[in-house]
């Protein structure tokens, strides 16, 4: 049987592809909180987060058979189609995105780990983890405000209400800052 | 007369906004010049490259959150319109048809416990197998070969340390002695990935092999039996 918490990512794109319906449901049901998750963090709205979530997996099974492992991961794949997905249906729709001083934002580091499968169990997750963990938190909040609701650095100066210098120097200084703490491992 | 500003685009320049380039939150015309510049800068490009890996792992934080119920309905209905729709392979269509119907079929059963969390895992699998074996090439591990039983049976395989480069062309043994030939693909610098489906039952395989454009066997993997 298919062990849903064991079969590979990639493998399951290629089940995918072919059109195995099994390979299908289990990515769904192991990526449906994270997809849905994000998409909400950026357009707060759970109508808006749903239709969101549900064209991320429509592009993804459209596209499976194009995946290209060299060019990442496919959990950074699908967070990222769902990251732009998201951010389009913000500037669509005029949707009033989530507040940043909204408890789930401030704690976006998720401890759920019980369906990361490889990604966050892997070496420079859990570095980037420890790194964001330790940045001054204005740094920290500009930087996640940037990575995962694609604000730019002027979007961050208004809502901080902060000179954009200043908003663009903590951008720049918490991904410096990052770097050095992770260690990204080049392909062998 | 308003004349554009020319900008210097040196390294120090552009390594100002070589983090929100990574990001993806610059705007057009100021991504173009950082990244013409960042093509012919050896240093620049690396500092990017590794950004942009740190970008890509910063999405992984984000919080999960328990859809709303039906949401696998109403994605199943919504994947069935869209395979109604697209001007897609019909192996892509076939593919996007046979999860909506999959995923009518477990919520049409299970609706009653899609209230509760986390959602039904019961149907899941319910007839897939999937066989692993290791890929080796002289008597060395080179990769993974995963061979699933599902509906059409697939195969999956990677190569992470394999140290040749080249076309290789992928042949799968049965059970009967018959040998078919399932696809082509490139190892680049000991990697690849390449999955296909199987046109007879995953039970039957015995081996796979990855040949040369010589002929002669790279690499190969043999299936329990």
């Amino acid at each position: 049987m298919i062990d849903d918490e064991s079969v590979p990512d990639d493998a399951l794109l290629s089940g995918i592809a072919v059109g195995d319906e099994e390979a299908g449901l289990v990515f769904v049901r192991r990526y449906q909180r994270r997809l849905y998750g994000l998409a909400f963090g950026i357009v707060g709205d759970v109508g808006d987060a749903e239709d969101v979530a549900q064209e991320a997996f429509i592009r993804i099974f459209r596209h499976a058979q194009v995946f290209d492992t060299r060019r990442g991961s496919v959990s950074t794949w699908v967070l990222t189609i769902t990251r732009n997905l998201a951010i389009d249906a913000i500037r669509l729709r005029r949707s009033i995105p989530t507040d940043p001083t909204d408890p789930v934002f401030l704690n976006l580091m998720s401890n759920d780990r019980s369906t990361d499968g490889a990604a966050l169990a892997s070496h420079d997750v859990a570095r980037a983890r420890s790194a964001l963990a330790t940045l001054p938190p204005d740094q920290r909040r500009a930087v996640l405000l940037a990575a995962l609701y694609g604000r730019t650095a002027e979007q961050i100066a208004q809502s901080e209400s902060i000179p954009l210098g200043t908003a663009k120097s903590r951008i720049r200084l918490g991904m410096a800052r990052l770097r050095t703490g992770v260690e990204i491992e080049e392909p062998q | 007369m308003n004349r554009p500003v020319e900008r210097h685009t040196g390294c120090d320049d552009v390594r100002a906004d070589l983090a929100e380039v990574a990001l993806g939150i610059v705007s057009g015309r100021r991504r173009s010049e950082v990244l013409e510049h960042v093509e012919g800068c050896a240093r620049c490009a690396r500092e990017l490259d590794e950004l942009t890996k740190l970008s890509d792992t910063l999405v992984s934080f984000a919080p999960r959150t328990e859809p709303p119920v039906g949401f696998e309905l109403r994605l199943a209905q919504r994947l069935r319109d869209d395979a109604a729709v697209a001007r897609a392979p019909w192996a892509r269509r076939v593919a996007v048809l046979a999860l909506a119907a999959v995923l009518i079929v477990v919520v049409g059963l299970g609706v009653g416990s899609l209230v509760t969390s986390p959602p039904p895992r019961a149907i899941v699998a319910t007839s897939a197998s999937l066989h692993v074996a290791v890929l080796k090439s002289g008597g060395h591990p080179v990769g993974e070969l995963m061979v699933s039983a599902g509906r059409p049976a697939w195969m999956f395989m990677t190569f992470d340390d394999a140290s040749w480069s080249g076309e290789v062309t992928c042949e799968v043994v049965f059970a009967d002695g018959h040998v078919e030939t399932t696809g082509r693909f490139y190892l680049s610098g000991g990697y690849g990935a390449w999955g296909a489906p199987l046109r007879a039952p995953a039970r039957d395989v015995r081996d796979v092999r990855l040949t040369t454009l010589s002929g002669s066997v790279y690499a190969s993997a043999r299936l329990p039996v």
